[in-house]
C-alpha cells in the first residue's frame, strides 16, 4: 500500500454528492477504468465473462461492465478497484488485447433519481445532443457537454453515468450541479 | 379608450404597468400594445432618422414601430416590440430615441431638415475632412439616430439551453400548424410545435371565424388540451423558431422569464432542435400601401386592426365616437369594416381602389378610391385625404386600417439560400421550390389564407410528411376566396413611407434607382431599407415592387435580398449559453492545483488549462523576483514543476514502431526499450507541427509526448492516420494525459531527491543514463514512470504517477527535498530554463518554421518515409538560410522585445530588409542579461555579429549580439552527469 493520500478528481479527500430535488450527483472515485482495444484479428475477449457489447450499447456483468468505444475497442469498468493496477487484473481476461490503465483519465459522476426516469431525461435533454433511444438504459456514448468531451451511460433507467476528463472535473461538476438545480427550481 | 366587449384577455385580472413613469392597468392576456391602446396611449415611439411620432403598426413579431425599451437597469432590454412583449404585473416600459421626452423630442427638426437627410446623405456629406469622420462625423450621427440604448451592465440573467430530436416540427400554432401537430400526434410521431405567441392559434385567436359553428376558441382549446396529454407532443409557447440550419437542424428561443413579473432561474432557453422533418405554418404578415403621411400613429395594418379588436377588445380610437376608415385593395380589409361594425365602432368608409370592389355589409363603401394623405399631430392622425375620380377631400378619421394583400412567411423557407417565388396570380411570394431538406409549407405560410385552406394543408402536409394514410377530421371553416388587387403605393407628392423603421420613402427608393442602384441588394444598402430589427416584414416586398415599377422590370426580375437567420432579434446572452466569468470555457486543473494553491501560486491560463505561472514568496514584489528564485534554485538545487498538461499517448501493436516512424520524422522504430527519444512532427506541406518525447516502453508499446498546446491535435492527427492511412498496421491508441500526473524534477539534487521516493530503483547513470525511461514503484508500491529527460539542461526526471496521486507526490517531494533546495516552479521558470538551453517550444514552432530552421534538418530520416518527409525537402524550404540563434542585449539591462523583427546593424527596417525574427525572449539570471531566441537569416554563419531587434510599431529598437542558442551548459554535460 502506497503510503500517498489520494485525492478525488474534484480535488478533496472525500467525494463529492449533492441532491437536487429528484436528481442525486455523486462522484465515484473508486472506479477502475481500462480501455481494451483488440490487435488486428483478434477476436473479442469476455473479460470475467462480460460479453462486449456493440456500437452504442453498455453491458453489465458481475465484476465489470463494459461501454462500446470503438470499433474493437471499449472502456471496462471495474467498480470498487479504483486503486488498483487494473491492466494486471485484466490481463489475464483480455489476453492479446492492448490493454491501457484509465481510472485516473476520467471523472465519473453518477447521477440517480427518486423519481424514475422523467428527470434524467429532462436532464439528458438540457446538457447532451442526442436523441432519447440514444440513452435508453443499457445505451452509452461520447459525446459533447458544455465543450467537453463526455462519456455519457445509462445503466437503468433511473441512473445516469458522466464521465469527463478528470482534469475538468470541476467544470463537469458545475455543469451537471447547475442543470439539475435550474431543474429542481422548475418543478 | 375603453375596452370593447369580448376578446381572449382576462378582464378578472388587472396588471399595472408603466410607460415612461406613467401608470397605467392592463389584463392577463394583454400585450404592452394591446395595453396601451386600451389606455388611450397612441403615441409609442420615435422614428430612426426623422424623429417622427410614431403609433403601434401591427399585432405582431414584424412591428416596426413601437419598439420601447423593457425594465430597468441592468435588466433594461432595448429595442423590444411592444406588440409581442407579454404583459405582466409592474413591467415597465419606456419609449426611446427621443430627447427629452417622447411627447417633445428637440431631434423632430431633423424632419424639417429631411430634405437634406434623404437616402445616401450621409455617404455624400461627410466625406470631407477624412480625420472627422471617426472623431465628429459619426459619434454625432450615431447620438442623433438610433434605437434604444443599451444599459451599459452586465447581463444578471441565466440564460439555458437544451436540445430537442423529433419526427416532425411544427413551427407555427395557427390553424395549419395545429392540424398538423394533430394529425401527426395521433399517428404517434414525435412531434414539436413551437410558437412565439404564449397562447396557441395563431391568426384564428384574431378573427371572429367559428370552427364547426362553434367559437374558434373551443377547438384551439381542445387541441391544445390532446396535444399536451400526449407524451409523444412537446408544445412549446412563447419558442421563435429562428433559423434553419443544415441537417434538419433548427434554432429556437422560448422565452422563458420574460412575462413573469419576478427575475427567473433562467430567462430564456436556446432550443438546438434537430428533426427529421418540418413543416412551416408561420403564417402571413400583410402589406400596407404607402401614401402621403401614412405614418401617423392611428394608422395601421388592417389585420391587426382587427385582431386588436377581436382578440383584445381595444382599438387606437381616442373617444369611442372617433370615425375608423378601411384602405384596402383586397376583400380583406373589407371584413375588418365588418368585425369593428359588429362591435359598434363607427366606420367612417372602406375606400377600395377597385372598381368592382365587393360590398361585404352595411358600410359606406368608396370604389374605385385610394387613401392619398393624412394629417395629424403628435398624438396621431387626426383626417384623411380621399381621392376618387380625380377629386380629393378631406374628412375627419382618427383610426386607419390598411390592407395591400399578405406576404407569406417564407423566411425559414429561405434560410438555404432558395430564392421565394412571386405567383402573379396570388400576387405574392410563395415559398421558394427548392425547400430545406425535410421541410414543407402549410396554411398561409404557402399561400392557403382561409382558415380551411390553413387547416387542409397543415394536416396534408403532417400525412405527406410521415407517410401516413389518414387524416384526422378536421373541423369545418370558412373557405371564402380572398380576391384583390396589388397596389404598391399611392402616387403623390409627399412623402410616402415603405419602411417605416429605416424612415426609407418611396422617393428614397426614386433616389436610389436615380443614383443607379438597380440590384434590390444595393437598393437595400444605399437605403438601409429592410435592416434593423424588424429586418423589412412589413417593407421589404411593397419596396421591391416599387423598385420594380421604377425600372419596368417584373417583380421576379427584381427579386428579393437574400434571407438569413435570426428571424426575429435573439439576444446574444442566449446564443452564448448564459456561461460567463470563470465558466466562460471548461477549465481544466492540473493534479497538484490544490498544493499549488495552498502554496500562494499565480495561475495562468494555458488553452484550457490553469498552470502555475509562478510561487511568490514572502518579501517578493515583482514577479521576476519569484522567477530568477526559481531558475536559480533549479540550476543549484532541485526544482519541482507539474507537467501534466503536455499530451500523452499510448501507442500500442505490433506494428507500433512502424506507425511512429511514419508519424514522426526522425526514426522510433529502432528506438531500444527502456530509451526515450526526442522527436519531430511535420505537417503533410513539411512545415513543422509538434516535439516532443518518445518512450519506448516494451516491444510494442511507447508512450508519446506531445506538447501541451497540441496534445489534442496530435491524438487526432495520429487517429486519422490510424484510421484513414494506414488501416493495415497493427496499432491501438488512446489518450492518457489526464491518467498520469507528470513531475519534472530537475537540477543537480534531482537524483538525490528521487532516490529518497523510488522502491529500491538504480537511479546512477549506469542503470539509468539520459533519455532512459522505465516502469517502477515509488513510496511503498505505487505503480509510476519515470523518464530521465531534460527540458531545462539540467540533469533532471519526470515521473508520472496515477493522477489522484500527483498532489501527495508533489508534497512529499517537497518535504523530502527541504536539505536539496527543493523549490517548486511554475512556467515562467520553465520558459526561462529552456530559452537558456535553447529548446524550441510553440513560440518557434509556430507553424512557419522548418526542422531545418532549427538547425534539426537533419532529424528527417532519408531511410524512410513519414508524414511531410518529401515536401521538407522542396526547394523553397530548403532555401530558407534562416536559423535558430540565440541573442543577448548589448546592453545586459535591455530588454528584447519577443516577436520584434531582425535586421542588418544600419539597413532601413522593411520588409526587403527583414532578417527574422525574436521568437522568445527574457532576462537570464544565468548570463545576468536579456537574452532571446530568434530566426535570424544566415544566421548559423552570423555568431558575434550585432543586430537590431526592432518593434517599429511601438518605436522600440534594441541591439543585439547574435550568439549561440545554448546559452547554458552547450556540451550537455549537466544532463548526462
Amino acid at each position: 500500500m502506497p503510503d500517498l493520500s489520494p485525492l478525488c478528481a474534484l480535488g478533496a479527500f472525500d467525494s463529492r454528492s449533492e441532491r437536487f430535488g429528484a436528481l442525486r450527483l455523486t462522484e465515484v472515485p473508486d472506479l477502475g477504468l481500462v480501455s481494451i482495444a483488440l490487435r488486428k484479428g483478434a477476436e473479442a475477449p469476455a473479460p470475467f465473462g462480460l460479453a462486449l457489447p456493440g456500437p452504442g450499447a453498455w453491458a453489465e456483468g458481475a465484476t465489470a461492465s463494459a461501454l462500446w468505444t470503438g470499433p474493437g475497442q471499449w472502456l471496462l469498468e471495474l467498480p470498487g478497484q479504483g486503486a488498483a493496477d487494473v491492466v494486471g487484473l485484466v490481463a489475464p481476461e483480455a489476453p492479446g488485447c492492448s490493454l491501457t490503465e484509465q481510472t485516473d483519465g476520467w471523472a465519473c459522476i453518477e447521477i440517480t433519481s427518486t423519481a424514475g426516469a422523467a428527470p434524467l431525461e429532462a436532464l439528458r435533454e438540457r446538457l447532451v445532443n442526442l436523441a432519447p433511444g440514444t440513452l435508453a438504459p443499457g445505451h452509452g456514448t461520447r459525446t459533447i457537454l458544455h465543450h467537453m468531451s463526455v462519456l455519457v451511460i445509462r445503466r437503468a433507467p433511473d441512473r445516469l453515468a458522466v464521465l469527463g476528463m478528470r482534469s475538468a472535473a470541476d467544470s463537469l461538476w458545475h455543469a451537471l450541479s447547475e442543470t439539475a438545480a435550474r431543474l429542481e427550481t422548475q418543478e | 379608450m375603453t375596452r370593447l366587449d369580448g376578446g381572449h384577455v382576462d378582464r378578472t385580472r388587472a396588471l399595472r404597468f408603466t410607460f415612461d413613469g406613467k401608470r397605467y392597468t392592463g389584463h392577463s392576456g394583454d400585450t404592452l400594445a394591446s395595453a396601451l391602446m386600451a389606455n388611450g396611449v397612441r403615441l409609442v415611439g420615435r422614428s430612426f432618422k426623422y424623429h417622427r411620432p410614431r403609433g403601434i403598426f401591427s399585432a405582431g413579431s414584424e412591428e416596426p414601430n413601437a419598439l420601447v425599451t423593457i425594465g430597468t437597469g441592468a435588466r433594461a432590454e432595448p429595442n423590444s416590440r411592444a406588440t409581442v412583449v407579454e404583459l405582466h404585473e409592474g413591467l415597465a416600459a419606456t419609449s426611446q430615441n427621443r430627447w427629452p421626452s417622447l411627447g417633445f423630442d428637440a431631434l423632430q427638426v431633423n424632419d424639417l431638415l429631411s430634405p437634406f437627410f434623404a437616402a445616401g446623405f450621409y455617404y455624400k456629406t461627410f466625406m470631407q475632412p477624412a480625420e472627422f469622420w471617426e472623431k465628429l462625423y459619426e459619434p454625432m450621427i450615431r447620438r442623433a439616430a438610433g434605437l434604444g440604448k443599451l444599459s451599459m451592465l452586465p447581463d444578471p440573467d441565466a440564460y439555458g439551453r437544451g436540445f430537442l430530436h423529433c419526427d416532425l416540427l411544427v413551427i407555427g400554432a395557427g390553424p395549419a400548424g395545429l392540424a398538423a401537430s394533430l394529425t401527426a400526434a395521433r399517428a404517434g410521431a414525435e412531434v414539436v410545435l413551437a410558437d412565439e405567441d404564449f397562447a396557441l392559434g395563431g391568426r384564428l385567436l384574431a378573427e371572429t371565424h367559428t370552427l364547426d359553428d362553434d367559437d374558434a376558441t373551443a377547438w384551439i382549446a381542445a387541441t391544445e388540451a390532446e396535444l399536451r396529454s400526449l407524451p409523444n407532443v412537446r408544445v412549446l409557447s412563447r419558442t421563435t423558431v429562428f433559423g434553419t440550419y443544415d441537417h434538419g437542424v433548427f434554432g429556437a428561443v422560448e422565452r422563458v422569464g420574460d412575462h413573469l413579473p419576478r427575475p427567473q432561474t433562467v430567462r430564456q432557453t436556446l432550443w438546438r432542435i434537430t428533426a427529421k422533418r418540418s413543416i412551416l405554418a408561420a403564417g402571413a404578415i400583410e402589406r400596407h400601401i404607402p401614401f402621403a403621411g401614412n405614418d401617423r400613429p392611428g394608422i395601421l395594418l388592417g389585420g391587426a386592426l382587427r385582431a386588436y379588436a377581436n382578440r383584445w377588445s381595444v382599438t387606437p380610437q381616442a373617444s369611442e365616437t372617433d370615425r375608423v376608415a378601411i384602405f384596402t385593395s383586397t376583400d380583406d380589409g373589407h371584413r375588418t369594416a365588418l368585425d369593428l361594425m359588429a362591435k359598434g365602432v363607427p366606420i367612417l368608409a372602406v375606400i377600395d381602389p377597385r372598381e368592382d370592389a365587393p360590398r361585404l355589409g352595411n358600410y359606406p363603401l368608396r370604389k374605385g378610391a385610394v387613401v392619398s394623405g393624412a394629417k395629424g399631430g403628435r398624438k396621431g392622425l387626426s383626417s384623411i385625404e380621399i381621392t376618387e375620380g380625380g377629386r380629393s377631400d378631406w374628412f375627419e378619421c382618427a383610426v386607419l386600417g390598411v390592407s395591400g394583400g399578405w406576404n407569406p412567411n417564407v423566411h425559414l423557407a429561405s434560410h438555404h439560400r432558395g430564392r421565394p417565388e412571386w405567383s402573379e396570380a396570388d400576387a405574392q411570394f410563395l415559398p421558394p421550390s427548392e425547400l430545406p431538406p425535410g421541410m414543407s409549407v402549410a396554411g398561409a405560410a404557402a399561400g392557403q389564407g382561409s382558415t380551411h385552406g390553413a387547416l387542409a394543408s397543415g394536416a396534408e402536409a403532417a400525412k405527406a410528411a410521415l407517410g401516413l394514410d389518414t387524416l384526422p377530421e378536421l373541423p369545418r371553416a370558412e373557405d371564402a376566396p380572398s380576391r384583390g388587387m396589388a397596389l404598391w403605393h399611392v402616387p403623390g407628392r409627399g412623402r410616402a413611407w415603405v419602411d417605416f423603421q429605416n424612415d426609407v420613402t418611396v422617393k428614397d427608393i426614386a433616389l436610389a434607382h436615380k443614383e443607379n442602384m438597380r440590384s434590390v441588394e444595393h437598393l437595400k444598402r444605399w437605403t438601409t431599407l429592410g435592416m434593423a430589427t424588424d429586418q423589412g416584414k412589413t417593407a421589404n416586398v411593397t419596396a421591391l415592387a416599387v423598385m420594380a415599377e421604377l425600372t419596368g422590370k417584373t417583380i421576379p426580375q427584381t427579386g428579393t435580398t437574400v434571407f438569413r437567420p435570426p428571424y426575429t432579434p435573439v439576444a446574444l446572452g442566449v446564443l452564448g449559453g448564459g456561461d460567463t466569468g470563470a465558466h466562460f470555457r471548461p477549465r481544466r486543473l492540473t493534479p497538484t492545483h490544490p498544493w499549488a494553491k495552498a502554496q500562494g501560486a499565480e495561475f495562468v491560463e494555458v488553452g484550457q488549462w490553469m498552470r502555475a505561472q509562478y510561487f511568490p514568496q514572502e518579501g517578493e514584489t515583482h514577479w521576476r523576483e519569484s522567477v530568477d528564485r526559481e531558475v536559480l534554485a533549479v540550476r543549484s538545487g532541485v526544482g519541482l514543476c507539474d507537467v501534466t498538461t503536455l499530451g500523452k499517448i499510448d501507442v500500442q501493436g505490433k506494428d507500433a514502431g512502424e506507425f511512429l516512424n511514419r508519424v514522426y520524422a526522425n526514426m522510433m522504430g529502432t528506438l531500444k526499450v527502456g530509451r526515450v527519444r526526442y522527436g519531430l512532427m511535420l505537417r503533410a506541406d513539411g512545415f513543422l507541427y509538434d516535439d516532443g518525447t518518445c518512450a519506448r516502453m516494451a516491444e510494442d508499446h511507447y508512450v508519446v509526448t506531445t506538447t501541451t498546446a497540441n496534445a489534442g491535435l496530435v491524438y487526432r492527427q495520429m487517429e486519422f492516420a490510424r484510421q484513414c492511412l494506414w488501416p493495415d498496421l497493427d496499432v491501438q491508441l488512446i489518450s492518457t494525459t489526464d491518467a498520469w500526473a507528470q513531475i519534472a524534477v530537475a537540477g543537480p539534487n534531482s537524483r538525490a531527491l528521487l532516490e529518497r521516493v523510488v522502491d529500491g530503483f538504480d537511479l546512477s547513470t549506469e542503470s539509468f543514463p539520459f533519455m532512459a525511461c522505465a516502469d517502477l514503484t515509488v513510496c511503498d508500491g505505487l505503480r509510476a514512470r519515470l523518464f530521465r529527460i531534460s527540458f531545462s539542461g539540467e540533469h533532471a526526471y519526470e515521473i508520472a504517477v496515477p493522477a489522484r496521486f500527483g498532489n501527495a507526490m508533489m508534497d512529499r517531494l517537497m518535504s523530502l527535498g527541504q536539505d536539496l533546495g527543493a523549490t517548486p516552479y511554475g512556467t515562467e521558470a520553465l520558459a526561462v530554463l529552456r530559452i537558456e538551453k535553447g529548446h524550441a517550444a510553440g513560440a518557434e514552432l509556430n507553424g512557419q518554421t522548418t526542422a531545418q530552421m532549427l538547425g534539426l534538418g537533419r532529424m528527417i530520416s532519408r531511410k524512410k518515409d513519414s508524414i511531410g518527409a518529401v515536401l521538407s525537402r522542396r526547394e523553397g524550404l530548403e532555401a530558407d538560410t534562416r536559423r535558430l540563434v540565440g541573442l543577448q542585449s548589448v546592453d545586459p539591462s535591455q530588454k528584447i522585445p519577443a516577436g520584434a523583427h531582425l535586421f542588418t546593424a544600419g539597413e532601413a527596417r522593411d520588409l526587403n530588409t527583414d532578417q527574422g525574427w525574436v521568437t522568445s525572449a527574457c532576462w537570464s539570471p544565468h548570463v545576468e542579461g536579456h537574452i532571446a531566441l530568434g530566426f535570424l537569416a544566415g544566421g548559423d554563419g552570423r555568431m558575434g555579429e550585432e543586430v537590431i531587434a526592432a518593434n517599429p510599431l511601438e518605436g522600440q529598437e534594441v541591439a543585439v549580439r547574435v550568439v549561440s542558442a545554448h546559452f547554458f551548459d552547450p556540451e550537455g554535460d549537466r544532463l548526462r552527469a
